[in-house]
């Protein structure tokens, strides 16, 4: 699903970010990305969404070649990526219902449609109730709920969730890890970068480990190794 | 039919965000107002410096006071002489009667001089010739030409001397309004030009983490930014009712105020604004739009490259 081949990314002047990384993610798996902060975890992030180039080595998710993505292909590429950050980024001026809707108007989605799959995402995340309100009037857990519904929306092949709990206490930690859970279980590849050790231990998922920019672990049912 | 309701959904998300920063709207507008409003003052200025002198010019004429003795028909055809030059628009003579009732009816408080007038047995005045050039830089031909020695003899004075000065004046007044207005206007343009851009690009900036966000769930570069242009042009066609109506109402009080200072001619600020409203709107309108709209689509460009 995802190809990471020799990827190295050096931010002007000369700060190696990553240095030959190499990494494959199936489809259907569920990842954490850990490491200390600097480690690389958030620029692997932003090359997998193509906010950033990789200076050296290649990308492909999906089949898909995104090493050198032209500027105009990106918006499809972010149509199939699926991506829940910890500032949630969400819309402020638009209800719950619009924020998610957007992801699909702006994909030039038919309102019949738009009509019948909100409702199911916004159901889905358990905010049925609350599509008229704002971001501001949801609590940190039900904005990153709106997050994740506004991600699934396109029926994504990969959610990548960049710290989605860092702002979150343990409950609703607890509740959005849930969520991801539950959307993995579809079938749906699930990248998370954290660094919250409780839930990669909990998760007795796979766990690939950034040190200094490079892959310094990779274990199938590993725990958060980081001292 | 993807085209037609993406297009609905642009116009939806420009109206949206008119109303869900309306303030900041609010404050966009009246700026562009404002800079609308400061060109459109100079435009009037300049319209009242222009008719001002225009009405000071009309009002300059030359008098021609034949001598008492002068002979009619040569009178007659001394008027028929200067009437017929291109560069006369109007000639009128008086009789030695009419001149004596226009004099009498302009000193009708003086009692002073309507006594020393009934002392006299005779009337004192000859016929006099009022001319009104086409401009006043042909009245010093005209003058010359009555220096003809066959009307030359019978004139015994005329009033061009005591206008001279005051005519000169005029033509200089009006030649500098002209050039001086010309670059006034401008120069209040390209400041309201530089005001426009910088207030739309902070009212674009302020929204710049929306437009990350767009980006972010697969908003086309288009998609993003059309909203902002069109409610740049929304803003622009309100801030261009709002002037016209300033404008308006402005130039009727102005109107109405200025009415003594031209010895109750029209000012004209209101006929100029009204015979000239098309071009004005089409000029300051479009404009405004395309400088709105193009400072719109490259602030918003600025935010998208992530």
């Amino acid at each position: 699903m995802i190809k990471l081949r020799n990827v190295s990314k050096i931010y002007h002047p000369n700060v190696q970010s990553l240095a030959d990384v190499s990494l494959d993610i199936n489809q259907g798996e569920f990842v954490s990305i850990v490491g200390t902060s600097g480690a690389g975890k958030t620029t692997l992030a932003k090359l997998l969404i193509a906010e950033e180039r990789p200076s050296r080595g290649s990308i492909e998710i999906g089949g898909w070649d995104i090493t050198r993505i032209r500027q105009r292909e990106v918006p499809f590429l972010r149509r199939q990526i699926g991506t829940v950050f910890q500032d949630f980024k969400l819309l402020p001026k638009k209800t719950v219902y619009e924020n998610v809707a957007f992801a699909l108007e702006v994909a030039g989605e038919p309102n019949r449609r738009i009509r019948d799959i909100v409702p199911q995402v916004l159901k889905i995340v358990g905010l049925d109730e609350k599509l008229r309100r704002y971001p501001k009037q949801l609590s940190g857990g039900e904005q990153q709920r709106v997050v994740i519904a506004r991600s699934l929306v396109h029926r994504p092949k990969v959610i990548l969730a960049d710290e989605p709990t860092g702002n979150l206490d343990t409950m609703n930690t607890r509740d959005i890890i849930d969520l991801l859970l539950k959307i993995n279980a579809f079938g749906t590849t699930v990248v998370l970068v954290t660094h919250n050790r409780d839930v990669v231990n909990e998760l007795r998922k796979r766990v690939i480990t950034l040190s200094d920019g490079r892959v310094t672990s990779d274990h199938i049912k590993g725990k958060y190794l980081i001292v | 039919m993807k085209a037609i309701s993406q297009s609905r959904r642009i116009f939806r998300t420009a109206f949206q965000n008119i109303f869900r920063n309306v303030w900041l709207c609010i404050a966009t507008v009246m700026v562009l107002s404002l800079a609308l409003a400061s060109v459109n003052l100079l435009v009037g200025l300049n319209v009242l410096m222009r008719n001002a002198a225009k009405t000071v010019e009309d009002k300059v004429d030359v008098t021609v006071f034949f001598k008492k003795d002068a002979n009619s028909a040569l009178v007659t055809q001394a008027k028929f002489f200067i009437e017929g030059l291109p560069q006369v628009k109007q000639a009128d003579l008086l009789s030695s009667d009419e001149a004596l009732k226009v004099f009498r009816a302009r000193h009708a408080n003086d009692p002073g001089i309507l006594a020393a007038l009934d002392e006299l047995d005779d009337n004192p005045l000859g016929a006099t010739l009022r001319i009104k050039a086409r401009k006043t830089a042909d009245y010093p031909f005209i003058m010359e030409t009555l220096k003809n020695p066959q009307f030359a003899d019978s004139i015994e004075s005329k009033t061009y001397d005591d206008h001279a000065d005051t005519i000169a004046n005029v033509q200089r007044v009006a030649s500098n309004t002209q050039n001086f207005g010309s670059i006034l206007i401008a120069v209040f343009a390209l400041i309201g030009i530089l005001i426009v851009y910088n207030t739309v690009r902070v009212a674009i900036y302020t929204q710049r983490e929306e437009i990350g966000i767009m980006r972010l769930v697969g908003a086309s570069s288009f998609f993003v930014r059309a909203p902002f242009v069109i409610q740049g042009v929304l803003l622009a066609i309100i801030s261009l009712l709002i002037t016209g109506v300033m404008v308006w109402y402005g130039a009727k009080w102005a109107d109405q105020s200025l009415l003594n200072l031209y010895n109750g001619a029209d000012p004209g600020l209101r006929s100029f604004f009204s015979s000239n409203a098309a071009l004005l709107i089409l000029i300051e309108g479009g404009s405004l739009a395309l400088l709105v709209g193009a400072t719109s689509w490259l602030a918003a460009g600025k935010y998208l490259k992530k």
